[in-house]
């Protein structure tokens, strides 16, 4: 999966043209209603409205954004896949709302919406304070095995499912701590209240300073600020948490209005110097675009390996 | 990078109040966004206190979605959001004295005082120096108060963070709920029904579980309820409603309102402060000591100042001064200063604990999670050497405070005694539409019908709460700090490996129990005054 | 229910609601219970906030019984006039200010209201007509009259409020045009 989210970046300018060719006469009915399925103020929040910011300016078309939280995007994509299909509603959620929200809540499929297209990957990484003492994840497992009670703060379901398999093929009991957001993860390492937690990139400034630790990443590569950081695979653990985020509209979305929106993303999130690329660049690792059949591949891949974590997962 | 001291952190915070966006440039100095929308908000906030019917809480709600439709939601959009609804909170309490002097209306509720001292002095032609004598008693109160807030706070929260860990954050939320239930309003049994009803109201539909709980299986409950449109209607549609009604009882009769003419000496000379001072020491020290606790409101401050002024004066005073009651700036100083001086205090459990003691306190808190990028609680004062960006945000908060307080004693004074006419704008017209207005600002927050509805139910829901005599304070503090106390006790749970007791293991947490059911118990045997 | 103090009622009223809550609506519409096992540890269910919620209305309600007397304050006769007039004004003005644009467009435009929630004049007659509605007749009703002066009052206000929020901002929208 790597492979091909390195060549989805190369092509993105080259599909960017390709389907702007195709969609260029479509133009929106009404005006767009962009769903966000984050917490306003959070590093998502802020990107789609950047985004909506720019396709604004850059298309003149009218984006609305409300903000629909909670359930995993599962709120959201209930609120946007029976929605008008003529591109009048679109969501930005991320791709685990398709994958392990849904399977793990047993309802839905990410064929209840139309892919359109992805923004940005996250750096997602095991961190703690520097002044723990500890490099990598191995010192924390260490500790565990010699008495010390590890608090493990994660943000998303999918996280603690990870946590608790790292635990269970390492012989080591973690104290999952369940919080809301990254933000929260930071606070807890900050205050004392945990040990370890996931970072998905915000961690990204603490880290340059020397406050905090990459211990692991979660990734399937190497995290760009710490690329000696051992991966999970390194530990016995055979999953990642690769989340991007997405957009989507509603299920059976007219192809002409999918392609214009989804050109039109990538446009903004690519463009150097615009708004919404930089903070992309300060805070996800740069834009990430991926549309078409292969961000169907890659989410149908997300959706069919959740059930695996849950399983592996389950007591 | 360098790193980065206290007094690194404070000049930050004055620097992000000072040079943040420009505004506009007068003679040559540029004036920050920040700094005009303090006065901005001073100046609304002094209008609708000297508004009889209009309050600083319909103020901040009416003006919370417009300001955040102004700046978005960045982190750059809090100072100048945050400094207008301090601005509101000061001028509002500094305001609410000119209908109390002028027509014996007090203009919000905590004025009520000033109108015994206030009024008599009016009336024999002493009105404007009724006002000064108000006006300075409210500013000093509220400047020692704001005083104590900058000192303290940041020590408390790092005590917290220091020693409580997440079960003793659990219990001690615990105890601030159960204190605010007992002490706010006239019974605790009410006070804890109101509390009860709020934390139900924000578990509909949320939860960690898929399935949207308590929702009946209904989309319209599935996502929650807006805690903007519970705030609003229960504490601001629900006073509207009730207010109504008394206007629908006078079927618009109303005494023609006489005002005095001003004789003789008007000025605030040096020896009439040096006469009040101690009113306002004694005042403001009562004031700051009630307001840092969390649910006790400004009205029991000004009660206790004004009574404890009264029995000292009696002692004190000469034969021919007027007693209070009678026209005796003392009175006016004692209310004024005790009722002002709440409000800074009141923010020192929401900054150093993210606990919200009144209704001003629910909006700062309000403005802060819907903008985001500040979170009010002990993890702001984190005094990193890589830069905290929310500590910057909590000395800027402080300087906006400061600057308000500047602003208040220079014009505010000045702004406050040209506002006598307000009181002739007629309720039944005004009601209705700040009415109106308040649903149209709310859903330009929330952009979405639903809430409107939720709004107008919950004020249904604050109407009858005030008819059974329910203070609706402890609901919205019930409603906003109910996801934080499943959070935290859901996590320490969690951390302590899933022990059942984790409540009453540290002796810290089951000390805060104890004192949780001990606040109830007592609050239970005592009879008790109405100190809304 | 002559004898029975609206107090005693409104505290047996209390531990009723508290009991069904925690005995009947928490368990038939909530997932997990207090705790619940997962990941190898137990952790708190979904169940257990509202149970304290309940648990806080159910000792409200006790307290209610043996608490001593201050004055019965309760809702009367006349209250429930008010409120009943000013529910039933809310809700005809709320339901004209989602429903009147949309039956409008359904009647003449050529487009559906939805693709015209952000064109002039559509996009006010929801307001309009609703908040119109609203304002005017609770002036009225609390003045026990319709006067011209009202109407006038009503439609400033509604017009000013628009120019408030409609014409400076360009993405702030007014009710209903957000979710329709």
């Amino acid at each position: 999966m790597k492979k091909l989210l390195k060549s989805a970046v190369v092509a993105a300018t080259i599909l960017g043209t390709s389907t702007a060719a195709f969609a260029e006469d479509w133009t929106p009915p009404g005006p767009i209603k962009m769903i966000i399925a984050f917490a306003a103020g959070g590093g998502a929040d802020t990107q789609a409205r950047l985004i909506a910011e720019e396709l604004e300016a850059a298309q003149g078309w009218k984006v609305i954004p409300e903000q629909v939280t909670g359930k995993g995007g599962l709120n959201a994509v209930n609120a946007v896949k029976d929605a008008p299909a003529d591109g009048t509603t679109i969501a930005m959620i991320v791709t685990s709302s398709l994958g392990y929200s849904m399977v793990a809540s047993k309802t839905g499929s990410p064929q209840d919406v139309t892919l359109i297209t992805t923004t940005a990957g996250t750096q997602m990484g095991i961190v703690a304070l520097a002044d723990k003492g500890w490099k990598t994840l191995g010192d924390v497992i260490e500790a565990a095995k010699g008495g010390q009670e590890i608090r493990f703060g994660v943000m998303t379901p999918a996280l603690a499912d990870i946590a608790y398999v790292i635990g269970k093929e390492n012989g080591v009991d973690f104290n999952i701590i369940s919080v809301k957001g990254g933000k929260a993860v930071t606070n807890g390492l900050n205050a004392g209240d945990m040990d370890i937690g996931f970072g998905a990139g915000v961690q990204a400034k603490a880290v340059a300073a020397g406050d905090m630790v990459e211990l692991a990443s979660a990734r399937s590569e190497p995290l760009k600020n710490s690329p000696d950081a051992p991966l999970l695979s390194d530990y016995g653990v055979d999953f990642v948490s690769e989340l991007a985020f997405l957009f989507v509209g509603p299920k059976d979305m007219d192809p002409a209005a999918r392609a214009a929106i989804a050109s039109a993303i990538a446009e903004v999130a690519t463009k150097e110097g615009g708004k919404a690329n930089a903070f992309l660049m300060k805070g996800f690792g740069g834009a990430m675009i991926l549309t078409g059949e292969e961000l169907e591949a890659t989410v149908q891949d997300a959706y069919d390996s959740s059930g695996a974590l849950i399983a592996a997962a389950a007591d | 990078m360098t790193d980065l001291g206290t007094l690194d952190y404070i000049w930050l915070g004055i620097l992000a109040v000072f040079q943040g966006p420009e505004a506009f440039s007068l003679l040559g100095v540029s004036v920050s966004i920040t700094v005009m929308m303090v006065a901005f908000g001073l100046i609304l906030g002094i209008i609708v206190g000297a508004t009889p019917g209009l309050g600083g809480v319909i103020a901040m709600a009416i003006s919370l979605p417009i300001l955040i439709s102004i700046f978005g939601f960045n982190s750059d959009a809090l100072l100048p959001v945050l400094g207008f609804l301090i601005g509101v909170m000061k001028g509002s309490t500094v305001g609410g004295a000119v209908p109390a002097i002028l027509f014996n209306t007090p203009g919000t509720p905590d004025a009520y005082m000033t109108t015994l001292d206030g009024y008599p002095m009016a009336k024999s032609g002493k009105a404007r120096k009724a006002l000064k004598i108000s006006h300075f008693s409210s500013v000093t109160g509220d400047t020692f108060s704001d005083i104590v807030l900058i000192v303290c706070a940041p020590f408390l929260a790092i005590l917290v963070e220091t020693y409580l860990d997440l079960p003793e954050k659990t219990a001690l939320l615990i105890l601030s709920l159960s204190f605010i239930a007992a002490v706010v309003g006239g019974s605790a049994a009410k006070g804890l029904l109101s509390c009860g009803l709020g934390l139900l109201a924000v578990y509909i539909g949320t939860g960690e579980d898929f399935y949207p709980r308590l929702s009946f299986g209904s989309a319209a409950l599935s996502d929650g309820i807006p805690i903007t449109a519970a705030v609003i209607g229960v504490l601001v549609i629900g006073a509207i409603f009730t207010e109504l009604e008394n206007l629908w009882h006078q079927k618009r009769h109303t005494g023609a309102i006489e005002v005095a003419k001003d004789e003789g000496d008007q000025r605030l000379h040096w020896a009439d402060i040096r006469q009040i001072f101690p009113h306002i020491g004694r005042s403001a020290i009562i004031g700051t000591i009630i307001g840092a606790l969390p649910g006790v409101g400004s009205t029991l401050a000004a009660t206790i100042g004004y009574a404890t002024g009264k029995r000292i004066y009696a002692k004190k005073k000469k034969p021919e001064d007027p007693e209070f009651g009678q026209g005796a700036p003392e009175g006016i100083a004692a209310t004024e200063a005790a009722n002002s001086s709440v409000s800074g205090a009141n923010l020192i459990p929401v900054l150093s604990l993210g606990i919200p003691g009144n209704t001003a306190a629910v909006f700062l808190i309000l403005a802060a999670e819907s903008i985001g990028g500040f979170n009010p609680g002990p993890a702001v004062f984190k005094f990193s050497s890589d830069l905290n960006p929310e500590l910057v945000i909590a000395f800027g908060l402080f300087t906006t405070m400061i600057l308000a307080n500047l602003l208040n004693w220079t014009v505010g004074g000045v702004f406050m005694r040209s506002l006598g006419a307000l009181v002739r704008i007629p309720k039944q017209y005004l009601l209705p539409v700040v009415l109106l207005l308040t649903l149209a600002s709310l859903y330009v927050q929330e952009t979405s019908m639903s809430a409107i509805w939720f709004a107008f139910g919950f004020g249904i829901l604050g109407y009858f709460m005030m008819r059974f005599a329910i203070s609706p304070l402890p609901f919205v503090i019930g409603f906003v700090l109910g996801g934080r106390i499943e959070d935290t006790a859901r996590q320490a749970f969690s951390a302590t490996g899933g022990d059942p007791w984790f409540l009453l293991k540290s002796p810290i947490a089951a000390a805060f129990i104890l004192c949780a059911f001990a606040v109830i118990f007592l609050s239970l045997r005592k009879p008790k005054v109405d100190i809304t | 229910m002559r004898n029975l103090s609206a107090r005693t009622a409104l505290g047996l009223g209390c531990i009723a609601f508290a009991l069904i809550l925690a005995f009947i609506w928490i368990p038939l519409d909530t997932e997990t219970w207090l705790v619940e096992r997962k990941r190898g540890r137990y952790i708190v269910g979904d169940s257990l906030a509202p149970t304290l919620a309940a648990g806080f209305i159910l000792m409200a309600g006790v307290m209610l019984l043996f608490e001593r007397h201050s004055p019965d304050y309760h809702p009367s006769r006349q209250n429930l006039v008010f409120i009943g007039a000013i529910s039933i004004v809310g809700v005809i003005g709320i339901l004209l200010m989602r429903w009147a644009g949309p039956v409008a467009a359904s009647l003449v435009a050529a487009e559906e209201y939805r693709l015209l929630r952000d064109t002039a004049p559509w996009k006010y007659i929801g307001f309009v007509l609703g908040g119109g509605t609203m304002v005017f007749c609770i002036v009225a009703f609390v003045e026990q009259r319709a006067t011209w002066r009202a109407l006038w009052v009503t439609l400033v206000a509604v017009i000013g409020i628009i120019v408030l929020y409609d014409l400076p901002f360009d993405d702030v929208l007014l009710p209903p045009n957000g979710d329709v």
